[in-house]
């Protein structure tokens, strides 16, 4: 009962210090809470959130997916290149998805059939991916998103009477969606029973080779979903668009109070967690810093925070 | 003998892979593998293999030990020897660069130390933190690469190329003799059976930051002498291939099992490899595919061989 309010506490913590930091922005930076700069920030952090689904079930389950950024990238400009040579753009999405859900059972079956560590294999299959796909395109992608994809994510879009693009409604569903099948499916219980005691899970006849495949299959399939969404988004195709989502996947789900070890966590918290790290970018970078003392500012913040409310237990309470 | 046959186990793969990418390497390149040629390459080597080394204490921690920050300090070390230091105030003297190189990796680790185990942040994003802030510092202090480093740091690159590496290597023969490693390799296995035996297990994993970051200290003078100069951006892309070379050691990512020479023979794997694709003049695309699938399938044979000696073990 405990650990359950402690990990309560830690989401809302989240969307308390996002709130907070919005505030912060609306007193220091004209402008900020303007209703483009709201439409803009939600773009963003739903982005964020939808790249980290996978990342967040991955954690639960006792890994760590460092392919999303090479699978974004491939999303990208596979889907450009195609869309551009004249396929039908469902077709596309067909081909990207089962391409990157076959890299994802390549990701968790492996590392949890032969024991090894999901950080190095997937590093591994990403440094592929990418390579396959600069090879494919010689480095310079071409094609483009179709309109309906660019006007699906466009910040100055709307949603019948709401003034969001379709993106940020769909992400609230998807985002529910995936809280339910992670609290009430024995999809989900089986995620965390696995994550929180491997040993004992497979006595609960729970596969984990099928479960880390699984998982790994969903963080590849979102890792697309987002890829394909940023080449609505930017408008042309960039190999190295996922980049900066290859820590602040974890970034958005540790600060959301999943715990790297394994078996404890939410969604909800991995949403708060990608507002907390979009409104501080936003914050930096309205503040005018340089690029490089935005990003020296996020790891100092990063540490500030999980040191007020992402402390883990200390040993000899876990005995 | 056991526990030598599993002491070696570990690396025997990586060692094996290693002969084998010599004997391609000297069939392909004999001119550059020349007896004469030797320290060059070794010079070659060294900032990964350095990388390499200085990832492994923290890896072998346990519980999630890592630290991610490794390329990021060799950045931030090179530019405030080379930058700061030789250009700005005119010091070149090794009797005060090399302590502030170690002294500064030392610090840095340090604060690795206190945020993952006193504060109790989980290592790879505690370290990722402070990677984002010590790449950040350093591109605001050096926005562009400058130089030329003195000729004594560049001679560590080449006629005394063996100097670092082995100053590494003897210390950590000295601490394997320690009380110290037999506690850092039992908290690294299983921290709470280690802490219910009276180990200090948070002690044990701080000094492991702290070496993490003084081998680190270490592998920027390698870097530096390698480069001949201060550039920001060279660093922070040896923290994946390091971890990489270390899971090719042998070094289990969960800790407890392992030591530097496996990740110094993981490294010199990587290096050759590297050499000989680089040798058939192929697109670095192609390059990276074989790097890619070549570390997938190492990994996974030294799965796979781990097990095979683990199971002779336990019949013997």
């Amino acid at each position: 009962m405990s650990s359950r309010l402690r990990f309560d506490a830690r989401v809302f913590g989240a969307f308390a210090i996002a709130v907070a930091l919005h505030i912060l922005g609306t007193w220091l930076i004209p402008g900020y809470s303007a209703p483009f700069a709201i439409r803009a920030l939600l773009v963003l952090a739903s982005l964020l959130a939808i790249a980290s689904i996978g990342q967040t079930l991955v954690v639960i389950v006792g890994g760590i997916d460092l392919s999303i950024p090479f699978i974004i990238g491939f999303a990208n400009v596979v889907a450009a290149q195609l869309y551009g040579g004249g396929m039908a753009f469902s077709l596309v999405c067909v081909i990207v998805a089962l391409g990157a859900i076959l890299i994802g059972l390549f990701n968790g079956a492996v590392s949890a059939g032969l024991g090894l560590h999901p950080l190095i294999v997937t590093l591994g299959t990403g440094t592929v991916v990418q390579g396959a796909v600069l090879l494919w395109t010689g480095g310079f992608p071409s094609g483009s998103a179709p309109p309906a994809v660019s006007a699906f994510v466009s910040i100055g879009g709307s949603t019948g009477p709401l003034p969001f693009p379709p993106l940020v409604p769909v992400f609230v569903l998807l985002a529910a969606l995936v809280a339910l099948v992670l609290a009430r499916t024995p999809f989900g219980r089986r995620i965390y029973a696995l994550g929180s005691n491997p040993r004992a899970a497979p006595l609960a006849l729970i596969r984990p080779v099928a479960m880390w495949a699984a998982a790994f299959a969903v963080s590849a399939f979102f890792a697309a979903v987002t890829g394909v969404l940023l080449l609505g988004f930017t408008g042309s195709a960039y190999g190295a668009v996922g980049q900066p989502y290859l820590f602040q996947t974890i970034a958005a789900v540790v600060v959301g109070g999943t715990a790297l070890v394994g078996g404890r966590g939410s969604y909800l918290g991995t949403v708060g967690g990608a507002l907390v790290l979009t409104e501080l970018n936003t914050l930096l970078i309205g503040l005018g810093l340089q690029p490089a003392t935005v990003q020296a500012a996020l790891g100092l913040v990063i540490i500030v925070l999980l040191s007020l409310y992402g402390r883990e237990p200390a040993i000899r309470s876990t005995i | 003998m056991g526990r030598i046959v599993a002491r070696l186990g570990g690396i025997g793969f990586a060692a094996l892979l290693l002969l084998v990418l010599l004997v391609v390497n000297v069939w392909l390149t004999p001119g550059r593998f020349q007896p004469s040629g030797w320290l060059l390459l070794l010079g070659l080597a060294a900032p990964l293999i350095g990388a390499a080394m200085a990832s492994t204490p923290a890896i072998l921690s346990g519980r999630g030990g890592i630290d991610v920050s490794v390329g990021p300090q060799m950045g931030l070390i090179n530019a405030i020897l080379i930058k700061v230091l030789v250009l700005d105030f005119g010091i070149a003297h090794p009797l005060v660069l090399v302590p502030a190189a170690l002294l500064i990796g030392a610090l840095i680790g340090a604060f690795n130390g206190f945020l993952t185990t006193v504060v109790r942040i989980q290592p790879i994003v505690a370290t990722l933190g402070t990677y984002l802030i010590l790449s950040g510092v350093t591109l605001t202090i050096l926005p562009a690469p400058v130089g030329p480093a003195p000729v004594w740091l560049k001679s560590l690159a080449g006629p005394l190329a063996f100097l670092p590496l082995g100053a590494v290597a003897l210390s950590w023969w000295f601490i394997s003799r320690s009380a110290w490693y037999d506690q850092l390799m039992a908290v690294g296995s299983d921290d709470r059976a280690a802490f219910t035996a009276g180990v200090p297990v948070t002690g044990v994993r701080f000094f492991a930051y702290l070496l993490s970051g003084i081998y680190a200290g270490a592998a920027a003078l390698m870097l530096s002498a390698l480069i001949g100069s201060a550039d920001p951006n060279v660093g922070p892309t040896y923290t994946l291939i390091a971890i990489s070379a270390v899971a090719l050691g042998g070094v289990s990512l969960a800790g407890g099992r392992g030591g530097l020479l496996g990740a110094a023979v993981g490294a010199l794997d990587i290096f050759l490899l590297q050499n000989a694709l680089t040798y058939f003049n192929i697109s670095t695309f192609v390059l990276q595919i074989a790097y890619g699938s070549i570390l997938v399938a190492a990994v996974v044979l030294t799965a796979l061989q781990t097990r095979a000696v683990a199971a002779r073990v336990q019949h013997v």
